[in-house]
């Protein structure tokens, strides 16, 4: 039966492969009702697995682990694609695996989805779980954040692995008392940086104790709730740090972590936090200094964040949006260039958007400057389209063209710098049509 | 010239709500309809309610919920003389329960409504019980049917509407697979549709706007505005849910 099903399986990859189409969650998907959700089951895997989870930061942080060990002469097999729920892990391991089910690997780094960490790992054997943060976004308005995190914890109640996380994140570091038997729980933190403030910047989660619910008090917040807590009360937050990021310089940029200085090449704190959970790890698995040295200082991001394409002469730099945080930090990347630029805007409403949309009314395009024309795009490009006309801007220079590669067509249509713009769905889908631009009009990707 | 009182827009701002004003302002402003909002939240000096021409409240999870409460029921007398004194209530979802008698939570203790209106609301005992949904409804209170959409979100179950805002075309409605959504009167507005509702459904604001400017004396005649975007949108969802 297995084989059968593993058979079915690469099938469907190959298939898809043949009209190349990025194979996406559909084999897993397929799988998953074939196997009454237990996909994953079908697999073989001997070697140890790490996963990576949390809001904002997953991919970085999962390609920089994978790499500490590509760099050690490891074989890895990591979701690249970000398809990171268990239907999406399900497909990649189809693609890796052997006609038994068997993967053949020494270490399997794994983006998880926060909602899919219990469903993956009581089928597959997980000895590294790396938790960066929770935020709000778009899925959560209602208090799921809380139903989220009692799921995580949950399942790190039984969970015996390394437990490495952001132990500046009450939200986050609240899962290290999940299970008291559990001495592999290792937290890692950042000294202040130069924006930090004595007062919450942004309204956020996590303002009270989750033990006794009294109000935590703060040394510093850096961004939203992330900061060095505690609570008065119960010690919540007193834990030992594994790891320390020191010495935050944004201007060169800079830090320093158990001792050693790293140069990153991005200058945010959020890559701060990202790469001193990539130190963590380093340490934890004794990665060889030169080796994490290679992969902190150079890592940059690509794969739909900040990635640069070229539309015949025309530059587009195309970054995810998952929520209005992301949004508005790509709306300020775009004013402060100079010149003229036009903005391609997709957003979908799939599953895993979150069928709702209205996070876009959090999104602030008053702030646009030498925006010349908007085209948008996806399962909702009318929406996007009435949510920027709303915010003021000229409805006759919006155009809609739900289909993506006549919105890159009509994007592409004048000179001059593009930016765009998808949110979770929707960035895979756009990487391609830009690159179907691309290779039809000549350019490249950069 | 329009006056609006937004109350508890920092803690009542579920799927885009707080976007509603900004929609309203957008329709005058480009009619040069002058249009000032004000906000009030928790514990603030009382606001003189019959001043406005419209007050708006958006909704929130239950423990937002029960943190405002016992200040609405402070502002009771007022908002009451504002009511009927002709000024505009718009409420969502959470603004919409507190209006009633009570909300009852799923732990089963009641928050009390202001009472203004008969109906009451009641939350399934499991939190996983949830109409989540895109919806489409068909409202007369503009004097013609029209077809209105959004999107819905809401554990509370609301009986005894008597007037209510329209028809459900799909999705839930006052309660689970109801055939009725919201409620209404002349000077009444309260539905669970977030999305911001005003996002796709012009006719609802120009309602509120004309209502708003008659009620100071005006024609309340409004300037036709382009509304072609917003009425792609609204006609691309209305195929997708009723198409099915």
């Amino acid at each position: 039966m297995n084989r059968l099903l593993i058979l079915i399986g690469k099938i469907v990859v190959g298939f898809l492969r043949l009209f190349k189409r990025n194979a996406g969650n559909l084999p897993g998907i397929i799988l998953w009702h074939l196997t009454g959700g237990k996909a994953c089951k079908m697999f073989k895997v001997d070697c140890p697995i790490i996963a990576v989870t949390g809001t904002n930061g997953k991919t970085s942080v999962t390609n920089c682990i994978a790499q500490l060990f590509e760099q050690s002469g490891k074989k890895i097999i990591i979701n690249r694609e970000g398809n990171n729920l268990d239907t999406g892990i399900c497909s990649m391991l189809l693609k890796y695996c052997d006609g038994s089910g068997k993967v053949d690997a020494d270490l399997l780094i794994l983006e998880t989805d926060e909602s899919h960490v219990p469903v993956v790992y009581s089928q597959l054997k997980l000895e590294t779980l790396v938790v960066l943060n929770f935020f709000r976004d778009q899925l959560d308005r209602n208090g799921e954040m809380e139903t989220l995190i009692q799921k995580i914890n949950g399942f790190c109640k039984t969970f015996t692995g390394n437990l490495i996380l952001n132990g500046d994140d009450p939200n986050t570091a609240r899962l290290g008392r999940a299970n008291p038997e559990n001495k592999n729980v290792k937290y890692f933190h950042a000294e202040p940086y130069a924006f930090a403030t004595d007062t919450i910047y942004e309204a956020s989660e996590g303002r009270f104790c989750p033990f006794c619910g009294e109000a935590l008090v703060y040394d510093y917040y850096q961004y939203s709730h992330i900061g060095r807590f505690r609570c008065r009360k119960c010690g919540f937050g007193s834990e030992q740090p594994y790891i320390t990021a020191s010495g935050i310089d944004l201007d060169k940029p800079e830090f320093t972590a158990d001792g050693h200085t790293y140069s990153p090449q991005l200058n945010s704190i959020y890559n701060i936090y990202n790469m001193t959970a990539v130190a963590a790890a380093a340490k934890l698995y004794g990665i060889e200094q030169k080796v994490t040295d290679n992969v902190i200082n150079n890592y940059t991001v690509n794969n739909g964040r900040m990635e640069n394409f070229m539309l015949g002469d025309r530059k587009a730099t195309l970054n995810l949006a998952k929520n209005p945080v992301g949004a508005n930090m790509t709306l300020r990347v775009m004013n402060e260039m100079k010149g003229e630029k036009e903005l391609l805007f997709v957003l979908n409403d799939n599953i895993a958007d979150g069928l709702d949309v209205s996070w876009i009314y959090d999104i602030n395009f008053t702030i646009f400057e030498r925006v010349t024309r908007v085209v948008t795009s996806g399962t909702r490009a009318y929406d996007i389209a009435v949510r920027i006309k709303c915010s003021g801007y000229d409805a006759a220079n919006i155009v809609v063209r739900p289909d993506l590669d006549e919105a890159v067509e009509e994007l592409a249509k004048t000179p001059g710098r593009k930016f765009v713009i998808a949110n979770y769905t929707a960035v895979q889908p756009t990487r391609a049509a830009l690159k179907r631009y691309s290779e039809k009009h000549g350019g490249e990707q950069k | 010239m329009i006056k609006i009182l937004h109350m508890y827009g920092d803690m009542l701002d579920l799927y885009g709500d707080s976007g509603n004003m900004e929609i309203l302002r957008y329709r005058c402003r480009m009619r040069d309809i002058d249009c000032t909002v004000d906000s009030y939240s928790l514990g603030g000096d009382m606001p003189d309610f019959s001043s406005y021409d419209l007050i708006y409240i958006g909704g929130g999870a239950d423990l937002e919920q029960q943190h405002i409460s016992a200040d609405l029921l402070r502002c009771r007398d007022g908002i009451k003389a504002a009511y009927d004194n002709g000024t505009f209530l718009f409420l969502i979802c959470g603004g919409y329960q507190l209006m009633g008698k009570y909300y009852r939570d799923a732990d089963g203790n009641d928050i009390p409504g202001l009472g203004l209106f008969d109906y009451y609301t009641v939350a399934p005992s499991s939190r996983k019980m949830r109409c989540i949904s895109n919806i489409a409804i068909r409202t007369s209170i503009t004097g013609k049917p029209v077809d209105v959409v959004g999107f819905e979100n809401h554990g509370g179950q609301t009986h005894d509407v008597k007037t209510p805002l329209g028809e459900v075309l799909f999705g839930n409605g006052n309660c689970s697979k109801s055939r009725y959504e919201g409620y209404m009167e002349k000077n009444v507005i309260a539905t669970y549709m977030h999305g911001p509702c005003l996002s796709k459904n012009p006719e609802l604001s120009d309602y509120m706007i004309s209502y708003c400017l008659s009620r100071n004396g005006g024609s309340g005649e409004l300037a036709p505005l382009d509304d072609t975007l917003e009425k792609q949108c609204r006609q691309v969802m209305l195929d997708r849910l009723l198409s099915k």
